[in-house]
């Protein structure tokens, strides 16, 4: 019944984290909304954690190995299990202790299949949960993103610019036209409804907005409204304090697919030096994406 | 029914800045219990079932020139709302602070300021009927500030014996009581994990462990706080229990009769560590014989000492909703 009548040694997982706060605010960032069931598969790279909606979203988080202070794998193949997103991240987030930096150990699974987590930072106070577990019910919706054409359309926008733009279109519609055209380098989102409202990056103008620009031929899609907003709704505030870029990708058939980058790096009072360019470790760094399939109805989803 | 009495400097602060808010998160409305000795506020003593709180102060720690006088023992009791006679003494505090201030130069300003607190019947506009008011009253130079905070008519003779009777049985204490060890740590801890379920066990061991708890059919959550200082009984740790689990070393100590383990609402819980704002300076757990109640005793040092400052006592009781199987 206890949890330490498990052999660490048996699981298939037992890691060890410095940063509860990081991994919180990558989480997160994938919770659009109240209840969201969320798959997480195990490798030895690391862990990755899928939620997806009406299969026209969906979003993965990327916890590589190196975030990790230990990283104990032993399974055999690549242990899945589902879990309540919105348990998982309130349960971590009382890990979290404002102004200090928190060691938990995670470990999968425990006697009853549960995700067992535990505080490391002091022998005389100690946190710990049990998380039950599913066998995951939805195979998750594995679309291979496939570049467009030879070169990639894609462009790179600072997170907050991105977030606020979303956020603004919220009032003409339900759907969002975005539109990249080569000449001039520009990208435009664009909301048609109860009125219209167009918000336009370009390039040569704002190149402290919009960061890389890659685009050889026009394209345009239209993808819903909640869909786009889930992918910035619940972007961390370290993300936006950071400011560095979000990517945002199309790919064959109008799918987009949406980068963004949430340092878990352990916060340090010494060396608080993050440069201009928000230079942090690589290995540090979460990696947030978000696919979104545009909308089919109309014929304005089309290359030319 | 009379009362009259002047807020002392200590006063005004201690319930300014530190009692009213934390009292105002109990709930806003509350008894105000005076008598010879002692001014009292009560939150939930003869109705409800919500969280109790019981705040007491000697005369001396709030007034001067204290005068109370009633045909029920010279105890008048009534009920007020918190948040307006918090509002009512910030204000008077404010006018207070700007006479003192045009006064400095002219000397004896303090004498002339004093806030005096008192009882009264007035008729409000618009009414017939006249109404009971708490009244603060500023004097200062050339003006008065007068504030009415409105009151509940003074509880009868039998209310008040009631009253009397449930703080009485308030005052019993737990055998074992633990000091926690950081209340604003806590206070965050809790206020994260109330997210995650409704209902919170308390385990409390006689060896110095306090142990909270929530568990769901999706989820257990619990932190454990180990050798904590102990007022009353306590025991020695068994040896063999130093390297098992939180759970199961809490079991053990129930079993063996070195521990008890309550339920109350996670609500309760966190509103009992909303009482920091009074600054008190420790707090102890304990729970009530037979487990009774959960109770929370808050500590308060007089200033520049480690020694408690016996005019000034504040404690919550949680209600249970599961004694648990002590």
């Amino acid at each position: 019944m206890s949890t330490s009548a498990t052999e660490p040694e048996a699981a298939d997982l037992v890691c060890q984290l410095d940063n509860v706060q990081g991994m919180v605010d990558a989480l997160t960032s994938v919770r659009w909304k109240r209840h969201q069931d969320a798959v997480v598969e195990l490798s030895e790279h690391g862990i990755v954690l899928i939620v997806e909606e009406s299969r026209c979203l969906q979003a993965k988080v990327y916890l590589q190995r190196e975030l990790f202070v230990r990283y104990g794998y032993s399974a055999q193949g690549r242990p899945r299990f589902g879990v309540s997103l919105g348990l998982f991240v309130d349960c971590l987030n009382t890990f979290s202790v404002p102004g200090h930096s928190s060691t938990i150990e995670i470990q999968y699974p425990g006697p009853d299949m549960q995700l067992l987590l535990k505080s490391l930072d002091s022998a005389n106070a100690c946190i710990y949960a049990e998380i039950r577990t599913r066998i995951p019910d939805m195979v998750s919706w594995d679309y291979n993103f496939e570049p467009a054409g030879s070169t990639p359309l894609s462009f790179t926008v600072k997170s907050s610019a991105l977030k606020e733009a979303i956020d603004d279109l919220e009032w003409p519609g339900s759907s969002i036209q975005i539109t990249l055209q080569p000449v001039p380098p520009s990208v435009t989102f664009r909301g048609d409804g109860h009125g219209n409202l167009q918000i336009d990056f370009k390039y040569y103008v704002n190149t402290d907005l919009l960061v890389a620009f890659h685009c050889d031929h026009q394209v345009s899609y239209r993808y819903k409204y909640k869909f786009l907003h889930a992918t910035t709704s619940n972007i961390p505030a370290s993300v936006i304090k950071d400011n560095r870029g979000s990517k945002l990708t199309i790919g064959r058939g109008g799918m987009l697919k949406v980068q963004h980058l949430v340092s878990v790096a352990r916060p340090s009072i010494s060396h608080s030096h993050v440069d201009s360019a928000g230079y942090q470790q690589p290995s540090r760094i979460a990696y947030i994406e978000f696919f979104v399939k545009p909308e089919e109805d109309e014929a304005t989803g089309n290359d030319s | 029914m009379k009362f009259k009495a002047f807020l002392t400097d200590n006063g005004v602060s201690l319930l300014e800045k530190r009692f009213l808010p934390a009292l105002d998160k109990m709930g806003r409305i509350c008894h105000l219990y005076l008598t010879r000795e002692h001014t009292i506020f009560l939150h939930n003593l003869l109705n409800g079932d919500g969280i109790q709180s019981i705040a007491q102060f000697r005369k001396e720690a709030l007034f001067d020139d204290y005068r109370i006088s009633s045909q029920n023992d010279d105890r008048i009791a009534f009920a007020i709302d918190l948040s307006l006679l918090h509002r009512a003494l910030r204000s008077v505090i404010t006018i207070c602070a700007e006479f003192s201030g045009s006064h400095a130069g002219s000397g004896g300003a303090s004498t002339t300021n004093r806030l005096q607190i008192k009882l009264v019947k007035k008729l409000p506009p618009h009414s017939q009927q006249p109404m009971p008011f708490l009244t603060f009253e500023t004097k200062g130079y050339k003006s008065a500030v007068i504030q009415d905070v409105p009151i509940s008519k003074p509880l009868s003779r039998s209310d008040v014996l009631e009253l009397q009777a449930a703080l009485d049985m308030a005052q019993d204490l737990p055998r074992t009581l633990v000091q926690v060890p950081d209340m604003n740590q806590l206070q965050n801890f809790v206020d994260r994990m109330k997210h995650v379920g409704d209902l919170i066990n308390v385990s409390i061991t006689k060896y110095g462990d306090l142990h909270l708890q929530i568990s769901t059919t999706l989820i257990t959550l619990g932190a454990e706080f180990r050798k904590l200082s102990v007022i009353g009984e306590q025991a020695e740790v068994p040896v063999g229990d130093r390297d098992l689990s939180a759970q199961s070393r809490t079991q053990r100590a129930i079993q063996r009769g070195d521990a008890m383990t309550v339920q109350v609402n996670v609500k309760h819980f966190a509103k009992s560590l909303q009482c920091h704002l009074a600054k008190p300076d420790c707090a102890f757990y304990g729970i009530g014989p037979q487990g009774a109640c959960l109770t929370v005793i808050f500590q308060f040092f007089i200033p520049g000492t480690r020694q408690a400052d016996k005019s000034i006592s504040l404690h919550c009781r949680l209600p249970i909703l599961d004694p648990g199987s002590n």
